[in-house]
């Protein structure tokens, strides 16, 4: 992955062209969802993320088997030796937790560390477990431990309080080996979720529905491998086009669903790109001047949380005052403090951001506070006067598949350290 | 280019008809479209076919949804039914069911 820190000299327009990799958020949840399948399951160009290593430790501690293949990625689950994701585990990926399901499914039995508080807020998983309880799972907890247990899983009808993408995909994997047919109300809609769903009823699942509020899954007795290749990153897409847009640029991104960033190419055309969309091609040509535009942060098909951060930073150089609103976490504007010392003029109150732009950015020691955080200040420092070091990259590696070689591809000043 | 959406029709006046083929127009042709909708179709149930989806499953997801993640990208079949308005596919299969019942 490379070095500890990213320099970035900044003031250079992006021009080229960038292949975007699968998406994060949905090859984590088709690695655990090889835990259902019986035999090997293949996943194809998977995209070499930090997260993705941790996951396949998760697999490999429970007694499956991961290793790569080129750019392929292989799961082997035919033997499951463990039914626990321990402290450990959890507190270095939340999405760890997703674990359950599957082995709800396969074993009738699982331990997981409870998930604390993480850096962008509470994220509890209560809507995890009360949805295994509708399907037959007895829980206690102990020792900052959930267990959870069961004779058999059974089809339920369950209403989410809140579309969580996480309790969708759990609830979705459990029921995928249930008897009977589960139906899931009030689900998320993200297009992760159909990713899953299609990689599922490729192993012989029958999920109806998925990327609707309803989804039906009628349970079968056994799942077996397939090949699956995940949706192209939509985040790590709107990412390089807030970065285009940022420095004046002229970029092309290949490998995109232009559906999945509906709402991020919306803002930028209000704030003056040009935006032409090809096939599994997205063009962006940035204006000389940003204007400001306000966004509010929803679950899908609103404007995405995980892009928030990098609007922010996008926002700093644009003429005006924008309002950004995060309703999905409580949390998640730690970045603005990275980006005041920047130079940004963004002032905070409760769930609002308020920037006040055009801002001079100016190069800075600064540190990424979570993946997005780290995306949101790679844009700032592009578009920087001088040198900025960005620390805790690490977080940036958890998401971003090879995203100095990307950046330098199309432009860009930027190396490790 | 002058690019009018003009239709042909037994309400225009011959003379006018003469002096509009000088233009550019766009022709509405439903037997074409309709064509093209069942190839449209046929090619992207081949593709999920031969990628080992259930093609059914698969274009009912897409019909449900709207997302493109339901179709394959192979043989293009991503970028073919995505040239389609939802809303006209739909009416479309639903004419040609009761047309054949």
């Amino acid at each position: 992955m490379g070095g500890d820190k990213i320099i970035i000299e900044g003031g250079v327009p992006l021009k080229g062209t960038i292949n975007v990799s699968g998406a994060k958020n949905a090859v984590l949840p088709v690695i655990v969802a090889s835990l259902l399948s019986s035999t090997p399951c293949r996943i194809i160009d998977a995209p070499q993320l930090a997260d993705v290593e941790v996951i396949c430790q998760v697999l490999e501690s429970l007694g499956a088997k991961t290793y790569w293949v080129g750019k392929d990625l292989y799961v082997d689950a035919s033997e499951i030796s463990h039914c626990e994701a321990s402290d450990e585990i959890v507190q270095k990926m939340r999405a760890s937790i997703l674990v359950m399901g599957p082995l709800l499914a396969r074993m009738g039995k699982v331990r997981v560390s409870q998930p604390g508080g993480c850096a962008i807020g509470t994220r509890p998983i209560d809507l995890h477990l009360k949805g295994f309880e509708a399907m037959g799972v007895q829980m206690s907890k102990e020792q900052g431990y959930v267990t959870a247990q069961t004779n058999g899983l059974r089809g339920a009808r369950i209403y989410l309080d809140f579309p969580s993408v996480g309790a969708t995909e759990n609830l979705m994997m459990a029921a995928a080996l249930a008897k009977g047919t589960t139906v899931i109300e009030n689900a998320a809609e993200e297009p992760e979720i159909v990713d899953l769903a299609n990689f599922i009823n490729s192993m012989g699942g029958r999920i109806r529905g998925a990327g609707t509020k309803i989804i039906k899954i009628e349970g079968v007795s056994e799942l077996t491998g397939c090949e699956h290749q995940v949706i192209p990153d939509r985040i790590e897409a709107g990412s390089y086009l807030m970065a285009a847009a940022i420095t004046g640029g002229d970029l092309t991104l290949e490998n995109v669903i232009g559906d999945h960033l509906k709402p991020v190419i919306a803002k930028l055309v209000e704030v003056g790109c040009q935006i032409t969309e090809g096939d599994s091609t997205l063009h962006i040509l940035a204006p000389q001047t940003l204007s400001a535009a306000d966004i509010k942060t929803l679950p899908y098909p609103g404007f995405p949380t995980d892009m928030q951060a990098q609007y922010m930073a996008l926002m700093t150089r644009a003429q005006g005052a924008s309002v950004i609103a995060e309703t999905v976490f409580e949390n998640r504007f730690m970045h603005a403090e990275e980006l005041r010392r920047m130079g940004a003029d963004i002032r905070i109150n409760g769930r609002s951001a308020v920037v006040e732009g055009p801002c001079r950015l100016q190069g800075a020691m600064v540190k990424a506070t979570d993946l997005r955080a780290g995306a949101a200040l790679v844009i700032a420092a592009l578009a920087a006067e001088g040198h900025t070091e960005i620390s805790n990259t690490y977080y940036i590696d958890r998401g971003y598949d090879n995203l100095a070689a990307k950046l330098q591809g199309v432009g860009a000043r930027i190396t490790r350290r | 280019m002058n690019t009018k959406n003009n239709k042909p029709g037994k309400d225009m006046p011959a003379g006018q008809q003469a002096k509009n083929l000088d233009e550019t127009m766009m022709f509405r042709v439903k037997t074409e479209e309709a064509a093209s909708i069942a190839e449209i179709l046929h090619g992207v149930y081949q593709a999920l076919e031969e990628k080992g989806y259930q093609p059914i499953n698969q274009i009912v997801g897409y019909l449900l949804s709207g997302d493109p993640a339901y179709i394959t990208s192979h043989l293009n079949a991503r970028n073919l039914i995505r040239k389609l308005d939802r809303d006209e596919l739909l009416e479309e299969l639903v004419k040609h069911y009761l047309a054949t019942k």
